[in-house]
């Protein structure tokens, strides 16, 4: 792995300031994402990750507000904010200015393949017209040049009779092939890094699976870096190399791809390999997660994966766990934000079970966390402000 | 090629629908109250013989399919009837009467769409900030006051009041200046015609104007929220292209057929607009063909707006299919 990441993130922050209140959307996640490899962001759905992976770009949109953290990209800021000479934050001089991040940035540094293949097209352009446009604006070539760029593109990721198709409309493709276009409109453009949204969720299983094996070629052909924002494990432990899950806007455990499926640490990454249908089990042997995400506009206290978490206890209500190095493997670390793997410092053996946290009764015991919280009064500290 | 297919096609499918228009009318006209023979006689001394002779001389003696088809066969060699009132041929009438029409429904189009789509998309852009509020209010009064009400205080107003505008009559720039008085020129006659033609034309094209605005308006929101908007953003398309293309194009179908469709509104409000302006147009006619119970008059111009309809109709959808490449011309795939 080189040195500098092509990416770095770094507690970042995003918020919806709606009417009902302050969504924490994404709440002070942290990774990084290097040269030529895929990074996995999994979770349900609403777990921030699409917030994240727009934010990386400045395309949250009101009442959205990207409000702390820092993104840097090939040592560019594309997001920071620093302390102001009144105690209030702005940003930072060498953040890039919208106008930058437009021209320098979207597209031609990072581009996006979204998930709804058969929205994210213009039903009033040809498809080829639409990927000329973008190649023209992210690589300053000719009308002339773009359109044979687009037509190599499109026979590249596999769209047969490239010339013919280039001049037809999005509602002439199957939901596959219009996959394939946006893929070619990424690529095209030839960025660095390419977030792929859910990019495969919109199509069947045996289209993803072709999808995903034309991705994997042109990521080693390219060499390009991916994120891959998905709910499916199944689709991580095909090609990402390594995985961010994330719960309620915070990444839970972080680790490469192996590493995650063979010595996985955080409860809530557990729950979610057991409730992935595999072929050598039946529905009925299926474990769902109990119960739902919560909103993320008034999260849990303490862990916020504490009210559907198996291994609950009364700790775990009142102690938000960092995200901490549990792991090494081969100089790369495993990191977990949950309070098992904190024992030393909260007590989570002698604290007792909240054995009615997985069935909803959980929440109405308070009285056993207030006597832990007496017998251990410097428990909160590692947690400290994260859960307000 | 596939257009002009689709345009003969849609052509075709016209046909009945003037059929039945034609059929429709006809027995209106013509099994209504009032009996045109009287009303031309009207305070005179006749006798039975006279009646007859004139119900014969108009073909009213005969049995009304008879009639129906005598009808229908003059109207396929673009003989429309004489008219009672006038005690000329309807065609003719129609003919000196439907340039005002045409003019003045014409440019209360443009002006509706010129002012509504920019309007539209500025207030789609500024969601729910007080231009949005304000051009919320003014289609909310737009659509809720009759044309004719417009027409009168913009007379008042412009006409009384100031002594801008003139408050009647139109200047056709079509004709030669010399046939009017006091006009030398062709730049003089353009500038009159335009000067006369300028408040009718508010006053049919407001209500047009409010209706397109909102939805350009709705229209631009739901396609500036598209997620083609969503990828021109991500691949750095300036924001003002992506107003002027990417979204306006989606957003541009619905008008067409509001267009098309409001054409019948359009239509009827001239009837109103040409009164209070006193303007010697179809709507007048019409107006004076129904209070003289002239029932070929009547005919001919509810079949000529029934033709301008259908046409209006058939121009939206060919347009459609121009501009939306999702329109599959009626084929199957």
């Amino acid at each position: 792995m080189s040195s500098e990441p092509l990416l770095r993130v770094e507690n970042l922050k995003t918020q919806f300031f709606t009417e009902a209140g302050t969504v924490r959307a994404v709440d002070g996640i942290s990774f990084e994402v290097y040269e030529g490899e895929i990074v996995g962001l999994v979770g349900e759905s609403g777990a921030g990750k699409s917030v994240a992976s727009m934010s990386l770009l400045r395309l949250v949109e009101r009442p959205g507000e990207i409000v702390a953290g820092e993104v840097t990209y090939k040592g560019e800021t594309l997001f920071g904010l620093e302390d102001g000479p009144n105690g209030d934050l702005r940003k930072r001089d060498e953040m890039l200015s919208n106008e930058e991040i437009r021209t320098r940035i979207r597209g031609n540094e990072i581009a996006v393949i979204f998930q709804d293949p058969m929205e994210s097209l213009n039903p009033v352009f040809t498809v080829g017209g639409q990927l000329r446009e973008f190649i023209e604006l992210n690589r300053g070539l000719s009308e002339d040049e773009a359109r044979r760029e687009a037509i190599d593109m499109l026979r590249e990721v596999g769209i047969p009779d490239p010339e013919q198709r280039y001049e037809e409309y999005p509602h002439q493709f199957s939901g596959g092939m219009r996959q394939r276009v946006l893929i070619a409109m990424a690529l095209a453009c030839e960025p660095s890094l390419i977030i792929a949204d859910e990019p495969t969720t919109a199509l069947d299983v045996t289209v993803e699976g072709q999808i995903l094996d034309l991705v994997d070629d042109l990521q080693k052909k390219y060499g390009t870096s991916f994120i891959w924002v998905t709910h499916d494990l199944g689709v991580v432990a095909e090609i990402c190399d390594r995985v961010n899950v994330m719960y309620l806007g915070e990444i839970v455990e972080q680790a490469p791809v192996d590493e995650l499926f063979y010595d996985t640490k955080h409860p809530y990454t557990q729950a979610l390999l057991e409730s992935m249908p595999r072929p050598d089990r039946t529905v009925a042997d299926l474990e769902p997660i109990e119960g739902v995400m919560p909103e993320a506009i008034n999260p849990p206290s303490g862990c916020r994966f504490h009210p559907r978490c198996p291994d609950a206890r009364a700790v775990c209500k009142r102690v938000h766990p960092e995200p901490k190095v549990v792991a090494d493997a081969d100089g790369e670390p495993h990191r977990a934000a949950c309070v098992k793997h904190d024992v030393f410092d909260v007590g989570y053996d002698e604290s007792p079970p909240l054995e009615g946290a997985v069935d909803g009764e959980g929440s109405r015991r308070t009285d056993e966390p207030q006597s832990e919280l007496a017998a251990n009064p410097a428990g909160d500290e590692p947690g400290g402000d994260g859960g307000e | 090629m596939k257009l002009l297919k689709y345009t003969i096609y849609r052509l075709l499918q016209a046909i009945p629908v003037l059929i039945g228009i034609s059929v429709i009318t006809f027995l209106l006209a013509n099994l209504g109250p009032g009996d045109p023979v009287s009303l031309m006689l009207q305070g005179q001394e006749h006798s039975e013989e006279l009646v007859r002779s004139i119900e014969q001389r108009y073909g009213l003696d005969r049995p009304l399919h008879e009639r129906y088809l005598t009808y229908m066969a003059g109207l396929l060699e673009g003989d429309l009837g004489q008219s009672i009132h006038y005690q000329r041929p309807v065609a003719d009438l129609i003919l000196d009467r439907i340039g005002p029409t045409l003019l003045l429904v014409l440019s209360a189009y443009a002006f509706a769409l010129a002012t509504a789509i920019p309007l539209g998309i500025v207030a789609a852009n500024r969601r729910n900030e007080p231009t949005d509020h304000a051009s919320r209010i003014a289609a909310l009064v737009g659509v809720s006051t009759p044309s004719f009400w417009i027409g009168i205080v913009l007379i008042l107003i412009f006409a009384v009041k100031l002594g801008w505008l003139p408050s009647s009559g139109l200047i056709y720039p079509w004709r030669p200046p010399s046939s009017y008085p006091g006009i030398s020129g062709h730049l003089e006659l353009y500038y009159e015609s335009i000067r006369h033609l300028l408040l009718p034309m508010i006053a049919l094209g407001t209500l047009q104007m409010a209706t397109i605005m909102r939805v350009e308006r709705t229209q631009m929101i739901e396609s500036l929220q598209g997620e083609y908007v969503k990828l021109a953003r991500a691949y750095g398309v300036p924001e003002r292209t992506i107003l002027r293309k990417h979204a306006f194009q989606v957003a541009q179908l619905p008008i067409i057929t509001i267009v098309g469709l409001n054409l019948s509104t359009a239509l009827g409000g001239a009837v109103l607009v040409e009164t209070v302006f006193n303007i010697n147009g179809m709507g007048q006619l019409f107006v004076e063909a129904i209070q003289q119970n002239d029932y070929q008059l009547v005919m001919g111009v509810t079949m000529l707006l029934g033709v301008l309809f259908v046409v209006g109709v058939i121009i939206t959808d060919i347009s459609y299919a121009y501009v939306d490449p999702r329109v599959t011309y009626g084929e199957r795939e």
